[in-house]
């Protein structure tokens, strides 16, 4: 194997140290979590890496009836954590157990997925559509929600800073995911995460998110607006359906093609409406 | 653990790997594993350009990068047409390849190489050689190839071997018995089915890899992941122009070949750095490499039209072949043959047939030898065909395959007229357990209640299809195998075989085979295998050869040894020969009772009287190729909504004659129907519209995981080959052929859609099921 | 840069590369069940266990196993003495051409540590990111169960 193209490697002992070795690269260094990405493919400009998986920032922790999330926490640990499984209606347990497969879940860290944000990715979507704060310390401490810094240059910031913390606020009743893979252990062609809220016979909240369109994952608010306020059932499911594949952004890359990705989100959004609605009854 | 010493007959026994122990240790058995001091590391430069001549390299800048110490191109290397492709001799590939061209035919063709003290180096030395290309228009399909003026690939005028350069064909093969036209058009039902398999890839998990070094007596050891270690000898030699007599080849354990590593690729390549710099060289494709610069299956378009009685007895059988050899011709005639001769025999009642077909050049990854060798793509279009033709007929697909299938004592026309890019060997089949076959395999999957029942679970519908195949065992005429069996002192032997197992577990097989005749257990019989100084001659391990062909080999050299056994024990116990028998490691009189061990003969004939070394050396040479049998039967569940395609589970029921050892013959099955269900739902090269793969790694072209495998049911079903060492016929690639009909066809008794394009992806399902505006 | 680590229960002291990748360092200590399928963390076949869990050592880099447990193949059992684990792989025929092997076997330990009793689908589940070419994954299942059980019987260590 080749070498990368690493000179230098750190174990920051806190997220200072983190940012003042970051800024003694002057962008020449990275920040290494897991390495799922980093390593991947290393960028040829980085000369330094500056490992963050020992600053205490991996932790599961139940906060206001919502989850704090430490940005080095692994999938793994997520999965295994106590507060995890419940959360959502289940939600976190059924997502990201289909990422990639256990080793690569053993390494891979809820932050690193965050910053990579890859188009085709679930997590992603599974946050956007959670509504998740991501919490960081740069120049100053910052925060923020996932969704509006994907709005930005999202990037840049964190070759200044470092992600803390994603905060996974409370829902009252349940989320489901849908992806949709070539293989069992593959990236999504598409995927779709839903969540619902009843009040009797009403909805009271929805959330309604589809990425790898080949976009990253987005919400889609007016498929919300059209299900809040309504009874829950297969006709609504339906109409939202059509809605979906008559509105969404989709477009071609070489995993799949636009026509079969807009239908299809049609379909993902319906039945992850269809389990979250489910879920939430039991 | 102790090895466990196995009593009994060997044969049919699920005796111990030979080199299991070892291998799940984690032992340096492979090609890499080996660390020589002072190697270098060779890499090469792939042609950004599908279709390109070499206007000028400069490998001035990369001569100054430390560590560099040779680099190879077209201005410095000898220009000698050969092919790659690892057959015997002489090969009916045309010789169309030279190490280092003035042309480069695909993206990742070969430009230049260079060997240096490290990774990095190399690297940097590839980065810095300047090519200057004039580029010329590409072909990327077999459609343009064909094309009237289409650019001719292969313009050079050294070629050897190509059936019409002018016109891009590779070769062609057109073989008419009867009239089949006119029989077509006049059956009473007719079928057609057209059907396309894309480039795709063996992904064997070890990656090619090779190296070359000098021994102590300065000859050139080339120590290779292949399955043809005694054709790279013969190739390599005659390429780097080096006497074949200073050339060792030497076949470690194999990280899986599956007929890639049936091309010598890589071999020449590492022997001419080494002889340039006088340093050992260890290369090794990446996984990239693998993809785009190793071998590909031929991509197909089969078109299959059947004419029948009304019922259903074949009257008429038509193929039509255009076959992508892509850049080179390896293989490219050979394959086509394969996808005729091995299919249409199958359905031997036929009075006429007609096969024809084309392989054409394109600039695209070279195909090759791949598992099924042609006949997993004729086999697709093939029972595609049929099924249609049962529906036609209102009848069961099972009962048309049984009307219709060869039986023992028949024979083909096919068998005579199509051979190995040439004419065939006629033979007639004498064993065949195909009825059995379709019995247990339908009766295991519940053909008569699931089939055509459509049962719905939400948005998935449940289908049942079914297939038949066929392939063979060796090649009749080309093929041969020789086998050293030496009885030592003790009493123990050692058997060397040129034989290649590459994780078929053949060592073992063989050792079974030798156990079986002298009459001792497995463990008593240590294999030596693939060491063009040390063991006997074989062509290789491919087109399902080893257990009949070097099993015939060394059953033969068994004998002779026992005989040599039992004339020693004669002498020594004042007996005939013919009185005696050998069981269990003890020379037994029936006369007397007396008795004698092996270790006694193994120290008498060495140390005491008439002293001699018991031995043998045997040759086999194919004169045919018993087909093996299988019928595939398989449940899908198909989301009408999505196009998702889940393959719910899959039985295969299978005729190797005798298994050898059986779970050895299950994993052959197991692993070639998971590839097969690879090719039928999710493998494939992709191109961008410059001829570059899109997906040269795991990441995008997947290949099925854990969770796609369904539990594969395998069934050996026995039949007694007789001609077959204690008579087994092959299993190794027969299990590849079922997979892409059957799943088609049970896709279509689910939802109604013919899927006859591989693989059949979510999209091109949920199209097929009706128009997605 | 210094690096000491455990590896198969002995400490190492070394000078690396910081940009080493595990995988490489392993090999060259000696460590030959250390395969590379793909050098892109996609296979497996370069998996090895860190303080217990299974990684892949082609997407680390050497320093990050400072002070860590790291296990391969090679330490858990031998040919004259191989673990249970390896020999039910023997006895199941889960092995053909045995590269995917160690990484297989690695996954399947892993498992193994943290339940007696998987079912079908989570030994499939568990290896579902090494892939195997040759054998269709049916006997490799069979082995880990057959491991599992032998383990309930105490037959473990
Ligand atoms: C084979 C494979 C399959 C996959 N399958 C899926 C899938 O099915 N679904 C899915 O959603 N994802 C999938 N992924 C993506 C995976 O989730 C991410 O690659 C992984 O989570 C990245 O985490 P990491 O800790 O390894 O990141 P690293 O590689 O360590 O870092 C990634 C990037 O983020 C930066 N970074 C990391 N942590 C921080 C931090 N705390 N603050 C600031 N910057 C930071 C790094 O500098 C780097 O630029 C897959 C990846 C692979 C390789
Ligand atoms: S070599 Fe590491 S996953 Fe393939
Ligand atoms: S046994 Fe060959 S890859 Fe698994």
């Amino acid at each position: 194997m080749r070498l990368t193209g690493i000179r230098r490697f750190h174990f920051a002992r806190d997220a200072e140290e983190a940012l003042s070795l970051l800024a003694a690269y002057d962008g020449g260094a990275a920040l290494l979590a897991g390495g799922v990405d980093l390593l991947r493919s290393p960028r040829g400009d980085i000369e330094g890496v500056i490992d963050i998986t020992r600053i205490g920032l991996s932790y599961v922790r139940e906060s206001r009836g919502g989850l704090a999330i430490g940005a080095t926490t692994t999938l793994t640990e997520i999965l295994a954590s106590a507060a995890a499984p419940a959360y959502a209606g289940g939600l976190l347990a059924s997502a990201l157990s289909q990422v990639a497969a256990p080793p690569l879940r053993n390494m891979a860290t809820l932050g690193g997925a965050l910053v990579s944000a890859h188009p085709w990715a679930d997590i992603p979507t599974v946050l956007v559509a959670l509504g998740a704060e991501v919490r960081w310390q740069g120049e100053k401490v910052g925060k923020a929600p996932v969704e509006e810094l994907y709005g930005t240059a999202f990037r840049g910031l964190f070759r200044r800073a470092v992600a803390l913390e994603v905060v996974l606020p409370p829902w009252e009743g349940a989320f489901a995911h849908e992806k949709i893979s070539r293989t069992r252990y593959d990236i999504a062609l598409l995927n779709a995460c839903c969540g619902l809220g009843l009040d009797g016979e009403e909805i009271r909240w929805a959330r309604v998110a589809v990425g790898a369109r080949p976009n990253r994952g987005e919400r889609l608010p007016w498929a919300e607006e059209a299900l809040i306020g309504r009874k829950p059932g297969g006709e609504l499911w339906n109409e939202v359906q059509r809605l979906v594949e008559s509105r969404v952004e989709v477009g071609d890359d070489r995993r799949a093609g636009a026509a079969w990705r807009r239908r299809t989100a049609g379909v993902l959004v319906r039945r992850a409406l269809a389990r979250a609605a489910q879920r939430g009854e039991t | 653990m102790a090895v466990e010493t196995q009593q009994g007959g060997a044969v049919g026994q699920s005796v111990r790997k030979v080199d299991g122990p070892s291998l799940v240790a984690g032992k340096p058995l492979f090609t890499l594993d080996l660390d020589i001091p002072g190697s270098l590391v060779g890499a090469i430069l792939p042609s950004p350009h599908a279709h390109a001549r070499i206007v000028s390299v400069d490998t001035s800048a990369a001569e100054q990068v430390p560590g560099v110490r040779a680099i190879l191109h077209h201005g410095n290397v000898p220009r000698v047409p050969y092919t790659t492709a690892g057959q015997g001799w002489p090969e009916p590939s045309p010789y169309d390849t030279v190490l280092f061209d003035t042309k480069v035919r695909f993206v990742g063709d070969r430009v230049a190489a260079v060997a240096a003290e490290t990774e990095d180096a190399a690297a940097e030395a590839l980065a810095r050689i300047r090519v200057e290309y004039e580029l010329l228009p590409p072909i990327l399909s077999p459609e343009e190839a064909l094309a009237p003026g289409a650019p001719i690939i292969h313009d050079e005028p050294d070629a050897e071997g190509i059936y019409d350069a002018s016109h891009n064909i590779a070769a062609a093969v057109d073989i008419p018995i009867g009239d089949a036209a006119a029989a077509l058009a006049a059956a009473p039902v007719t079928a057609e089915a057209t059907c396309e398999i894309p480039y795709s890839q063996h992904a064997t998990i070890e990656p090619h890899c090779v190296i070359a070094y000098f021994d102590d007596a300065g000859r050139l050891v080339v120590r290779t992941s292949t399955q043809v270690p005694f054709h790279v000898r013969r190739i390599v030699a005659r390429v780097v122009g080096l006497d074949p007599a200073r050339i060792r080849v030497v076949k470690p354990r194999i990280g899986g070949g599956f007929g890639s590593k049936q091309e010598v690729l890589l071999e020449p390549v590492a022997a001419l750095l080494a002889l340039r710099t006088g340093r050992p060289v260890r290369m090794a494709y990446t996984r990239q490499e693998v993809f785009v610069a190793s071998r590909t299956r031929h991509p197909m378009k089969v078109t299959v039209r059947l004419g029948a009685t009304k019922d259903g007895a074949l009257h008429a059988l038509e193929m039509d072949v255009l076959s992508n050899t892509g850049a080179y011709g390896a293989h490219a005639l050979t394959v086509l043959s394969n996808v005729g001769s091995k299919t249409l025999p199958l359905y031997n009642k036929a009075p006429h047939v007609h096969f024809h077909g084309r392989a054409v050049y394109t600039n695209l990854p070279v195909a090759g030898a791949y598992r099924g060798y042609g006949a997993t793509q004729g086999y697709f279009a093939l029972e595609v065909a049929m099924d249609k033709l049962a529906e036609k007929l209102g009848l069961d697909p099972v009962e048309l395959r049984r009307r219709n299938y060869i039986r023992v004592g028949e024979t083909s026309p096919i068998f005579e007229k199509i051979g190995e890019g040439r004419e065939g060997t006629a033979q007639i089949v004498r064993s065949c357990a195909l009825e059995e076959c379709l019995r247990i395999g339908a009766e295991r999957i519940g053909w008569r209640e699931k089939r055509g029942q459509r049962r719905e679970e939400g948005p998935w519908v449940h289908g049942l299809g079914m297939a038949c195949a066929m392939q063979g065992s060796g090649i009749t005429g080309v093929d041969m195998a020789a086998a050293t069996l030496v009885m030592q002192d003790d009493g123990s032997f050692r058997l060397l075989v040129g034989a290649t197992d590459l994780g078929t577990g053949s060592d073992t097989i063989l050792a079974q085979i030798a156990a079986q005749e002298l009459g001792v257990p497995v463990d008593r019989v240590l294999v030596y295998s693939s060491d063009t100084d040390f063991t006997p001659f074989d062509t290789g391990a491919y087109a399902s050869s080893t257990t009949y062909v070097s099993g015939n080999a060394v059953l033969r050299a068994a004998s002779d040894v026992r005989a040599q056994i039992l004339d020693v024990a004669a002498a020594a116990l004042g007996e005939r020969a013919s009185a005696l028998e050998l069981a269990a490691g003890v020379v037994r009189s029936r006369k007397s009772g007396k008795s004698l061990t092996l270790s006694e003969i193994g120290h008498r004939a060495t140390y005491v009287t008439d002293q001699r070394q018991i031995a043998a050396t045997a040759s086999f040479a194919c004169p045919e190729s018993p087909p093996p049998f299988a019928a595939f039967f398989c449940e899908v569940a198909v989301d009408r909504e999505t196009g998702v395609v889940r393959v719910e589970r899959f039985v295969v029921a299978a005729d190797c004659g005798v298994a050898i050892h059986p779970q050895a013959a299950e994993g052959q099955l197991e692993g070639a129907v998971l590839q097969g269900i690879g090719h039928a739902l999710c493998e494939e090269m992709l191109f961008s519209p410059r001829g570059r793969c899109l997906n040269a790694g795991f990441f995008d072209y997947k290949i099925p995981s854990s969770l796609d495998a369904p539990a594969i049911e395998a069934i050996l079903v026995p039949s007694e080959e007789p001609t077959g060492p204690w008579g087994a016929k092959s299993i190794s690639e027969v299990g590849i052929n079922g997979p892409l009909p059957a799943i088609s066809n049970a896709i279509y008794d689910a939802v109604g859609a013919r899927m006859v394009r591989a693989p059949f992806t979510p999209e091109r399902v949920r199209f097929a099921l009706g128009v997605i505006p | 840069m210094k690096l000491s680590f455990e590896l198969n229960g002995i400490e190492h002291y070394l000078d690396v590369e910081p940009g080493e990748p595990l995988l490489s360092l392993l090999r060259r200590l000696g460590m030959k069940s250390v395969k590379e399928g793909c050098g892109t963390g996609d296979c497996g076949a370069c998996t090895v266990l860190l303080d217990g869990r299974a990684v892949r050592s082609c997407l680390m880099v050497a320093p990050q196993v400072q002070g860590k447990r790291v296990m391969t193949l090679d330490g858990l059992g031998t040919v004259n003495d191989p673990h249970p684990l390896q020999e039910a792989f023997l006895e199941c025929g889960a092995v053909q051409c045995g590269f995917c092997t160690p990484g297989m076997i690695l996954v399947a330990y892993e498992l193994l540590t943290r339940t007696s009793d998987p079912t079908p689908d989570d030994v499939r589940n568990a290896i579902a990111g090494n892939l195997c070419r040759c054998t269709g994954y049916v006997k490799i299942v069979d082995a880990v169960l057959r491991a599992a059980e032998w383990k309930r019987e105490g037959r473990w260590r």
